[in-house]
């Protein structure tokens, strides 16, 4: 069985203007992959998939992709029907599924008994499926973005990454600055106000 | 036979009009409910907000109504509150102007999305929190004995909104502190500014 960063690694030029939004170590690999400034690293255990959908529906025209997995995925289910009520067009919700906590110590899921694609259709998703190859990550990455409406491609995949990924170096805030600034180049408008000095 | 007759339509007489005068007082509340619920929503739109997370609480139930049907404002209706966190935080990110509304519970719910994601990311929203338990309040006594704690604890920054004539000052005031402290503020809603018994 291949490792998420196997599957990632087939998309990082496909997803080149998407906006990320990753969690755990799924983050680090995609940053390695996809290094830059239009990636987020969450730190809720669950919300990966959310404050993707809220970004996604703030921009309808950009497109955004959730890097999730199946422990965050399981802790928020609650989340898929109220991002299946609003369906973005523009999002695509990946979930790497290696049956664990990989990034809490490694102990199991009840992902192996719970099957992420019928949770996500039974919530309202119109478009859910599993892969088992990278190949077909690919192929149905690319249709999601051209067909333009909320999907979930889900694969299971063996816990475990490269030994040799660069570290992050930057924190929360770091992050959110940096990522709000790219918004604000790309976008052509002010987001964050304008700053300390600006009632001088 | 005759006055037991009469006694029953006297009886049924009283019965009636009792019913007219709390159909009468039902929907006077209704329509102070849904006045304050406009003013509530018109407060909100004063103070910049076009993006709002909504899960019901019964007392909260006309103000969520304006806000699905205001054009001005996009509604997101929620499954459990702490995922309104991330979605609102999300849309913060693109520029929205964002707020929450929820009965106490909730909040209790978001705690955690509250520490990790807001507090941890400096993401601001504004929490429209119903004071269930409040002073008058039947039930949720507990509920209402842990709500100011725990947004002390969390050091959210709140007010209690119970004067309709405060309703714009303080959303605004709020909102204005959400933003420059790039922190959640809540506002707790009794009855009375809900126009609710």
């Amino acid at each position: 069985m291949m490792q998420r960063y196997d599957f990632l690694k087939v998309i990082a030029g496909d997803a080149a203007d998407a906006l990320a939004v990753c969690t755990g170590w799924g983050a680090r690999e995609w940053w390695a992959l996809r290094p830059g400034d239009s990636n987020l690293k969450t730190r809720t255990l669950g919300l990966v998939s959310s404050i993707a959908a809220g970004l996604a529906l703030a921009l309808p025209h950009r497109k955004v992709i959730a890097i999730d997995g199946d422990g965050a995925f399981l802790m928020n289910l609650c989340g898929l029907p109220t991002i299946a009520l609003q369906s973005p067009p523009n999002l695509i919700h990946l979930l790497f599924d290696n049956e664990c906590y990989e990034a809490s110590g490694g102990t199991p899921t009840a992902s192996h008994l719970a099957d992420a694609v019928a949770l996500a259709i039974g919530a309202g998703y119109k478009h859910a499926t599993w892969v088992k190859t990278p190949g077909d990550f690919r192929s149905e990455f690319v249709q999601a973005w051209k067909r333009n409406q909320l999907t979930l491609i889900a694969a299971k995949v063996e816990p475990g990454q490269p030994g040799d990924l660069p570290p992050l170096r930057l924190d929360e805030i770091e992050n959110k600055y940096r990522f709000m600034r790219y918004l604000e180049e790309t976008e052509k408008r002010g987001i964050l106000s304008s700053g300390f000095d600006s009632k001088l | 036979m005759a006055l037991i007759f009469l006694d029953n339509t006297g009886a049924f007489a009283v019965s009636v009009a009792k019913q007219i005068s709390n159909l009468r007082l039902k929907i006077h509340q209704n329509m102070d409910a849904k006045q304050q619920a406009a003013r509530i929503v018109a407060g909100l739109k004063k103070a910049g907000i076009d993006f709002v997370a909504t899960l019901p609480d019964e007392k909260m139930v006309e103000v969520i109504r304006s806000v699905e049907d205001d054009p001005g404002l996009k509604h997101i209706p929620l499954c459990r509150e702490e995922e309104g966190i991330g979605i609102c935080a999300g849309a913060y990110l693109a520029g929205k102007k964002t707020a929450l509304i929820m009965q106490n519970a909730g909040f209790l719910n978001s705690c955690n999305a509250l520490t990790t994601t807001c507090l941890q990311f400096q993401i601001p929203t504004l929490l429209l929190i119903y004071y269930a338990g409040d002073i008058g309040d039947r039930g949720f006594t507990t509920l209402g004995s842990v709500t100011e704690p725990a947004l002390q604890a969390l050091g959210i920054r709140y007010a209690i909104l119970r004067k309709t004539d405060e309703i714009d000052e303080m959303l605004r005031g709020a909102q204005i502190l959400a933003e420059d402290s790039k922190k959640p503020v809540a506002v707790l809603l009794t009855k009375n500014v809900l126009g609710v018994k």
